[in-house]
């Protein structure tokens, strides 16, 4: 017992801990339909075209906690763009992806190269990367404010989601306003990842989407017990993973990651069987 | 056009009668289209519909009374497909209406059921036929199904021959249990109208005749009236009491099976089987 209560008595470790598990459930819960959809390279896309918002907010003059306010819109925003693109052509979901993924990772580097001299330096390996243990108190409430409106939201929305991702056209024939339903989704995935980009890193982030659904998905009969099973290995790996790197002393967002992975390959053994 | 003179004088049809004694009765009376006193289920009136400035179906009329089994026929691009998703309510005309009982399609759903081509649902997704029919009695996929909705699921697929599919993955089912699935869903909210979608896409030759059977049977007994688009023309001359023919958009023939497959309309007919044949999955 006292292997988890030691880390949890830093306060820093208690904010790692609730921003942890709020994105990891938030992602879950998002991450089935995302990965349900085909679309697992969307959190990677997004994530990276997070990084073009942050790096337009240090361009304009923000510091890096408050860019998160400009990387939120800029990120839907991008989504929203992946989400037209998508609906108006006949391009698959990962093409589209690409096109913005890559336009928004360019023009990040473009704007953090156009920022003046004398700017404050700007740590790009802890964007990349993230912290989860320099958490501030404020980062903490912008998470946990973020991952609770998307969470009532996705919740409330649930059947309809899942009734348009199981077949678009039928779903539509029911009366399930399936376009409207699908920018929300896109715009919620958004969201999330910007709040789980300050904790994870832009290059871990997709992991809490993908790895905790999947695994989910390989043990979940149904969509429901597939969404709990997710909810539980994503909440899992951050608990596991934090305690371990704290007492293995490795770096803790990779650790989280590893952990996830454990359970995607539990959950695959077991599925085999 | 084909049959466009409407016949003779429509005659009052009993009303005892069946799906195929009232097209027997059409046949002896030379009765091409239906009576047009007849309450209707589907009136299709002058319907015109445009794709990004491009005409799909043009001023097509037809409609269909209460318990019409009636095939939607036609070769590729004829817009059947773009039709049917007018019927649905998923595209508005830009001409000409649409009624369903009187109704704008979008207002009349729960009196629709629909089969769609198989190849529209998500393979991967891990759903069970008794989800499945409850979603169309909900109009939302269900998280739980209540011991009412599943005993409701299980006696609307024991009527299709399906019962025991009942919690089996949808995924791992074959095209003729597939589609008997889906048939049961688009019956489980009573509909007065069936949409069926190339029902038999998919499914083994041995099942088709059965499939089809299966369908018709449940129309004759439950007096519903369904379209059935098909290329399947061994179903058009068993299973149509009568045959709305598009090409390009046009309506080119409605009347009584036997009179537009002895016509010229035979041929593009065939050229639209072969065409099925090639692009299986295409209109």
């Amino acid at each position: 017992m006292e292997l988890f209560t030691e880390p949890l008595s830093f306060a820093f470790m208690q904010r790692a801990l609730y921003a942890g598990l709020a994105v990891a459930v938030v992602c879950a819960v998002i991450g089935v339909f995302v990965v349900q959809r085909g679309r697992a390279f969307l959190g990677d896309g997004l994530a990276h075209a997070c990084f073009g918002g942050i790096a337009l907010g240090l361009y304009l003059g923000t510091d890096v906690e408050d860019a998160v306010w400009l990387a939120i819109p800029f990120t839907i925003a991008i989504a929203l763009g992946i989400g037209f693109v998508l609906r108006s052509s006949h391009l698959r979901g990962d093409v589209a992806t690409g096109v913005f993924f890559s336009f928004s990772f360019a023009l990040g580097v473009l704007f953090l190269g156009l920022r003046s001299a004398s700017a404050r330096p700007v740590n790009v390996e802890s964007l990349l990367f993230g912290s989860i243990l320099s958490v501030s108190p404020q980062v903490l409430d912008v998470v946990l404010i973020v991952s609770a409106v998307a969470l009532i939201v996705t919740l409330l929305l649930w059947s309809r989601l899942a009734y348009a991702i199981f077949d678009p056209e039928l779903a539509a024939v029911s009366g399930v306003p399936v376009a409207a339903l699908e920018y929300l989704l896109l715009a919620q995935t958004a969201a999330v990842i910007v709040v789980a980009v300050k904790t994870v890193g832009v290059v871990l982030v997709s992991s809490f989407i993908v790895i905790p659904a999947a695994a989910g998905r390989l043990l979940g009969a149904t969509l429901a017990r597939a969404t709990v099973l997710a909810v539980v290995f994503g909440a899992a790996g951050v608990a596991v993973g934090l305690v371990a790197s704290y007492h293995l002393d490795v770096p803790t967002g990779a650790t989280i990651i590893l952990t996830q992975c454990a359970c995607f390959a539990v959950a695959f053994a077991v599925g085999r069987h | 056009m084909i049959g466009d003179d409407g016949g003779e004088p429509a005659a009052a049809t009993p009303a005892w009668a069946t799906s195929i004694e009232r097209r027997d009765h059409a046949r002896r009376l030379k009765q091409t289209r239906p009576d047009p006193a007849a309450p209707r289920v589907l009136d299709v009136d002058h319907v015109t519909i445009e794709l990004r400035g491009k005409t799909i179906v043009d001023d097509v009329s037809f409609f269909i009374p209460r318990g019409e089994f009636v095939c939607l026929c036609g070769p590729n691009g004829a817009g059947k497909s773009t039709l049917l998703k007018a019927v649905l309510g998923l595209l508005e005309p830009a001409r000409g209406t649409i009624r369903i009982h009187g109704e704008a399609p979008a207002r009349a759903r729960h009196k629709v059921g629909y089969v769609p081509q198989r190849k529209g649902y998500n393979r991967d997704f891990p759903a069970r036929p008794v989800e499945l029919i409850t979603a169309a009695l909900r109009g939302r996929w269900p998280g739980h199904v209540t011991p009412e909705e599943r005993e409701r699921a299980r006696a609307v697929l024991t009527r299709v021959g399906g019962a025991r599919l009942l919690d089996q993955p949808l995924a791992g089912l074959s095209g003729g249990e597939t589609q008997r699935v889906f048939l049961a869903r688009a019956l489980v909210t009573d509909p007065t109208l069936v949409i069926l979608d190339e029902p038999t896409a998919g499914v083994d030759v041995a099942g088709r005749a059965e499939l089809l059977e299966l369908m018709a049977e449940i129309s004759r007994s439950d007096e519903l009236a369904a379209i059935l688009v098909t290329h399947n023309l061994a179903a058009v001359a068993q299973t149509a009491e009568r045959i709305v023919y598009l090409e390009g958009g046009r309506l080119i023939g409605w009347g009584l099976p036997d009179e537009l497959l002895g016509q010229k309309s035979l041929t593009a007919l065939a050229f639209a089987a072969a065409d099925h044949a090639r692009a299986p999955d295409e209109e």
